[in-house]
């Protein structure tokens, strides 16, 4: 073994810097973990919506207030999963959540601060939590996604429930494990009963659904063609059209609202919720003021093709307002039977 | 003065003993070699004196310190006992130069110490090398070398010499006895070649079995070997059985003075092959053999022969210039002494008492 | 080499180690080493603490009810049968690849040597996500094999080539003038020869497998680590997927058992001194062509469908990632974590490999087998029990670089340990006994000798973790410094909204970074040498 003698003074600096880093381990460079003071202008928001969705809108946020938003950006669910580890040692002041499901699991346990009326009342009753923990920011609609070429308009079905019927069969692209598809099934639930869920997901399932990671997979396979349709949330049109550099009208992929107050129309939304430590912090109750401001709800119509919350706010492009579409009459609060869904789910065999 | 004393060490591994109750003194200034057969325990010996092992029982002082003994294990790092072990061991990484100066003090090692041993060896210039660019008999001249800078109370060496082939070996061996003298070390070879430990050592210890059988000078280990295995470990022997009587065997071999005392009955006795002479048959000749086979080695031949009565015997010759034939029928008489131990066969080595040194 | 032949046999302690030990200055010979190993081993327990108190909350009826199902015992099922098809298939191909570039006369075999290895660079899930945008409906048990089997079997390779190229060639030739062909040979006498090193190889794989989220998911693929991901996403059900974790940390007890006792008997083919003289090439003939033809098919599917997948993205797209700063940024991170990541590991492997090395024995292997336990647990559990560890213990770490290095050597400590060891075990110990019958005190040995001759496997360690933590994904998500982005968090980020054009040049920058490090595994596997002779 030929080795230079060089080499055992570089053993010695490695040894020295693998010392060092010991003890550079204890310093404790950055003070990500400090969970900060009240108007420190700092706040600590942890984000399971995407960073390229919101960032700009943080950014905003920033330069209008002065104040600095440290993001930590995760799937909800993984945040969600982080807070309840936390508890409350908990560093992050709010939590900005994809779905109103998660914001409901830590809501249960009791780490959310009631959110102050004026901000609560921008936002109609269905889209908030009743006790006020957590306020949603921007609404999603269940639609059925089809392929213009594959599906005449004609069609299309009436309701989310004759997709089970076997001409569907090997058709129809579903996101079992997305926390979106969960909501709507918990809706069935709450709207027809457990027994009407069971049988929904069992018929789906032998229906052999083209089943797929997530919502912007479908979307992307239904505008190939290669999928005729797919459950998922309205706006993922405007994201897949964003990346090929057109408008959701240039797509193959088109949006069905399900008619008649459907459960397939189902309206869930995205939200925030603060943490119980910053109750009072003035920056954090700034960010969720700035969230339902009109300019950062025309954001979320105009940038992430979302529907706007907040009465008087102009719905995205090339889909009805929210006020036109024949959604179900569920408060999102019911949905909060998780356990009962996800045993469902489970046994439908939809998902490992 | 002695230098370097072992007293009933014993040193077990799980069930196997393999130093049971060794008792040693090795002298300073000189070189003392540790013979033995592969498993006797002489590289155990060596790693307890080097403070590789710990003691199970006896001690080891050096100089008069205790370095090793009940409670006390003096870590091999402050024992100043150097080790040379088999393949040289050089440390790879340094060139010769460092490896020679590593265990040196700091400020010693760019001092001249390192080139006068070097030279020593025998190696003067070789400082810049590598390790993989010197010879199997290089390595181990540096391996010698760097044992002897710093000046260690003791040398080990372990079979230094037994992974290189035997041309080398000869002249490497006395190039390193000379090296070691003009030091002033003190030092330990540890070998299984009864031919080097005669060869090179001031002294022979003879190890069996975990326990010290005979030591002494090399000339008194092959002329007065403690019993018949050692006289067969250390030299060719012809051991022949025989009754003694008035100093004097009758053995095949004729009547042969004894040396030393031995009391009268039946014994066994040993000569060496070199104490044979062979002539031409004749009428008159006490004994006769039969030339059974020849073994030339150049420098001298071993001939096997059949005596009358059987018994089997090998005489060493040197004057090849008109060798017997095989078949041939040969006069064999014995000059010199024989040895005699009483027989039948002698009582086990390892119960013959440890002879201390010195 | 880097992920290690555990040949540090009896043979090498001479005669000092027959029998059983029966004292405890025996069983523990190097009280700072073992004290230092302990430590080590635990940290890589942290993920286990974690588990047993947050199952234990859950209750037994909880357990009960989320263990004794039919779908538990279909999941372990598959989850085994995917790491047993991956690993036999990444054995296949690993050794068949590294005795063509070692041992025969192939064409251009160092620039396959490198093809080889590349693969180490590949995140699964890139591979996966390459993989089902070029060919439609890829989905389920095979496809997920299929590519498990591309990303990871250069931890065969890789070792096995090694052992390859230092194997005693005396043997085989033996063989062969005993009158067994080159077939015979191969089979009787040189897989025997690498046995240790492709069970090394073997093992890395299968735990890789269990752990692989990437690849299982986005393939769906129906597995263990898949159900734990799931039961996160479903409900935010944290008892069920840790209930789940627990299940996987027994299979990867069995699967540590089953190596435990191939290294026992692989043990005696270590290899017995001497210098090391290279093996004759086998000429091919004709053969090369079916030879080259496979190779160049295996590194056209590894290699070659993620870049054009890539490439097409790139081009098809108008999303464009953040400015230059940011994607400097974001590889700055990368590079910082996954270095610290690196010397917090190798720092914690150090002594364990040396024990491994020089004191084996029952402590040193249960020590040993300890640090893999974690290694088959998903990022994500990982990254939860370091969340506890740091809120409950380490406050002032938490959401620093350092508690995410922590969680990277939690989960790579295994593949720098190997390494260390392998190379401690290569520098024979006389050298440090030598070294101390000189008069220098342990440390200085372990200064000027032991780190020296050990530092080629510290630097390959050091090399596999840092790839590997570039890789990372889940835990990073989890533990990272609030605001830090890396190559791969970027990577999610844009991949998980469609903007894949904004993707691809994050995607590759991480493989070419990690190309780096794996360009020199290969090199220090002598892979990249002149002729031998």
């Amino acid at each position: 073994m030929p080795v230079p003698a060089r080499r055992s003074l570089a053993a010695v600096a490695a040894a020295g810097l693998l010392s060092f880093g010991l003890v550079a381990c204890g310093s404790g460079e950055d003070d990500a973990g400090d969970p900060g003071k009240a108007g420190d202008k700092i706040i600590t928001v942890y984000s399971g919506r995407n960073e390229n969705l919101v960032k700009p809108l943080l950014d905003k946020f920033s330069q209008q207030t002065g104040i600095t938003v440290k993001t930590r950006y995760a799937t909800t669910a993984q945040l969600a999963a982080q807070l309840l580890e936390e508890g409350d040692k908990s560093p992050a002041d709010a939590f900005f959540a994809q779905d109103a499901g998660a914001l409901g699991a830590v809501a249960k346990r009791d780490m959310f601060a009631p959110l102050p009326a004026a901000d609560l009342e921008k936002v109609p009753q269905a889209y908030r939590a009743r006790n006020g923990q957590w306020v949603g920011v921007s609404a999603r609609a269940r639609v059925l996604t089809y392929n213009a070429d594959a599906v005449p308009t004609a069609e299309l079905p009436k309701s989310v429930f004759e997709l089970t019927d076997p001409k569907w069969k090997g058709k129809v692209g579903v996101a079992p494990t997305n926390a979106s598809f969960q909501a709507f099934v918990t809706a069935i639930r709450v709207q027809h009963g457990d027994q009407k869920a069971k049988d929904f997901l069992a018929g789906l399932k032998a229906n052999e659904p083209q089943i797929r990671d997530n919502n912007v997979k479908i979307v992307e396979d239904v505008d190939k063609g290669t999928i005729p349709v797919g459950l998922v949330n309205h706006y993922y049109l405007g994201e897949i059209a964003k990346e090929k550099g057109t408008t959701p009208d240039g797509l193959k992929a088109k949006l069905h609202f399900f008619p008649g107050g459907d459960t397939g129309a189902l309206v869930n939304v995205a939200g925030v919720g603060v943490l119980k430590r910053s109750a009072e912090d003035p920056d954090t109750r700034a960010f969720v003021d700035f969230l339902l401001n009109p300019e950062s709800q025309k954001h979320f119509a105009e940038q992430t093709f979302e529907y706007p919350v907040v009465a008087g706010i102009a719905a995205p492009a090339g889909v009805p307002p929210l006020t036109d579409l024949d959604t179900p009459d569920i408060d999102l609060n019911d949905l909060d039977t998780l356990d009962a869904t996800i045993t469902l789910i489970k046994d439908s065999g939809l998902v490992p | 003065m002695s230098e370097v004393v072992l007293t009933g060490v014993v040193k077990r591994y799980g069930p196997v003993t393999a130093l049971d109750g060794v008792d040693l003194t090795v002298p300073a200034g000189a070189l003392t070699a540790v013979l033995g057969p592969s498993g006797c325990g002489k590289t155990t010996l060596l790693r307890c004196l080097a403070g590789f092992e710990r003691l199970d029982a006896g001690t080891i002082r050096v100089h008069g310190l205790q370095v090793a003994g009940p409670g006390r294990h003096l870590p091999a790092h402050r024992r100043r006992i150097a080790v040379v072990p088999q393949e040289g061991a050089l440390f790879p990484h340094l060139t010769v130069a460092a490896n020679v100066a590593y265990g040196l003090d700091r400020a010693a090692r760019h001092g001249d110490r390192v080139d006068e041993v070097l030279a020593l060896v025998g190696l003067a210039g070789y400082g810049d090398r590598m390790p993989h660019q010197l010879s199997g008999g290089q390595q181990q001249r540096v391996a010698v070398a760097r044992a002897l800078a710093p000046r260690p109370s003791l040398v080990l060496l372990d079979e230094p010499f037994s992974a290189l082939d035997a041309g080398l070996r000869a002249g490497l061996r006395h190039d390193i006895r000379e090296a070691l003298r003009a030091d002033g070390a003190t030092a330990v070879l540890v070998t299984h070649d009864q031919g080097e430990a005669l060869s090179v050592a001031d002294r022979v210890v003879v190890l069996r079995s975990g326990r010290v059988v005979q030591s002494g000078s090399p000339t008194a280990l092959y002329r007065e070997p403690a019993d018949q295995w050692v006289a067969g470990f250390v030299g060719d022997a012809v051991l022949l059985p025989a009754v003694a009587a008035d100093g004097a065997a009758r053995t095949p071999l004729g009547v042969l003075p004894i040396s030393g005392a031995t009391p009268d009955g039946p014994v066994t006795v040993l000569v060496r092959p070199e104490q044979l002479r062979l002539t031409p048959a004749s009428t008159d000749a006490a004994v006769t053999a039969t030339v059974l086979r020849h073994d030339f080695h150049g420098h001298d031949a071993l001939i096997a022969l059949r005596l009358a009565d059987g018994t089997r015997v090998t005489a060493r010759i040197w004057d090849e210039a008109d060798p017997a034939p095989v078949g041939a029928e040969v006069a064999v008489h014995v000059e010199g002494r024989a040895r005699a131990w009483p027989a039948p066969p002698s009582p086990a080595p390892v119960d013959t008492p440890a002879l201390p040194v010195g | 080499m880097t992920v290690t032949t555990p040949d540090a046999g009896p043979a090498r302690n001479g005669p000092a180690r027959f029998g059983v030990p029966g004292r405890l200055r025996r069983l523990a010979p190097r009280p700072a080493l073992l004290v230092a190993s302990t430590a080590a081993v635990a940290v890589a327990l942290v993920p286990l603490v974690y588990l047993a108190v947050r199952t234990a909350e859950a209750g037994a009826e909880r357990i009960g009810a989320e263990l004794w199902t039919e779908r538990v015992g279909l999941l372990a099922a598959r989850s085994l049968g995917l790491a047993a098809v991956v690993t036999a298939a990444c054995v296949v191909l690993g050794v068949g690849t590294a005795w063509l570039v070692t041992r025969t006369d192939l064409p251009g075999r160092r620039f396959f040597a490198v093809l080889a290895a590349l693969p180490l660079a590949v995140p699964t899930y890139i591979a996966a996500f390459a993989w089902v945008s070029t060919v439609d409906r890829l989905e389920g048990f095979w496809p997920a094999a299929l590519v498990l089997t591309l990303c990871s079997y250069p931890y065969v390779f890789l070792p096995v080539a090694a052992a390859l190229r230092g194997a005693d060639p005396a043997q085989e030739e033996v063989s062969r003038s005993l009158g067994r062909g080159d077939w015979r040979t191969f089979t009787d006498v040189t897989l025997r020869q690498i046995r240790p090193a492709t069970a090394a190889g073997a093992l890395l794989v299968a735990l890789y497998v269990l752990a692989d989220f990437g690849a299982v998911s986005i393939l769906r693929a129906d597995t263990f680590t898949r159900a734990i991901f799931v039961a996160f996403d479903l409900g935010f059900d944290r008892t069920g997927a840790l209930v789940l974790s627990c299940v996987l940390v027994a299979l990867t007890v069995l699967l540590l058992a089953g190596e435990t006792a191939t290294r026992r008997r692989g043990a005696r083919y270590a290899r017995l001194g001497g210098a090391r003289r290279p093996a004759n090439r086998l000429r091919l003939g004709a053969a090369r062509w079916p030879a080259l033809a496979a190779l160049v098919a295996v590194a056209v599917l590894a290699l070659g469908v993620p870049a054009v997948s890539l490439a097409r993205r790139l081009v098809s797209g108008v999303s464009r990632p953040g400015a230059l700063t940011e994607v400097a940024t974001a590889a700055g991170n990368s590079l910082w974590l996954s270095l610290a990541g690196a010397a917090l590991t190798m720092l914690l492997a150090l002594p364990l490999g040396l024990l491994t090395a020089r004191a084996p024995g029952p402590v040193a292997t249960v020590l040993d087998r300890l640090a893999y336990l974690a290694h088959a647990l998903p990022g994500v559990v990982i990254g939860l029990s370091l969340i506890f560890f740091g809120i409950t213990v380490a406050r002032p770490l938490y959401q620093t670089s350092w508690l995410l290095a922590l969680a990277y050597a939690t989960l790579f400590l295994p593949l720098a340990v190997g390494s260390v060891a392998g190379a401690a075990a290569q520098a024979p110990p006389g050298l440090e006994e030598v070294a101390r019958s000189l008069g220098r005190g342990p440390l200085a040995v372990l200064r000027t000798v032991t780190l020296p001759l050990t530092l080629p496997g510290i630097g390959a360690g050091a090399a596999l973790v840092f790839l590997t933590g570039m890789k990372e994904l889940p835990a990073t998500l989890l533990l990272r410094p609030t605001g830090t982005d890396t190559l791969a968090t970027e990577l999610w980020t844009a991949t998980s909204v469609g903007a894949y054009a904004a993707a691809a040049p994050y995607a590759a920058l991480l493989v070419a970074i990690s190309a780096l490090p794996t360009w020199w595994l290969v090199a220090r596997g002598g892979l990249l040498d002149k002729e031998d002779r």
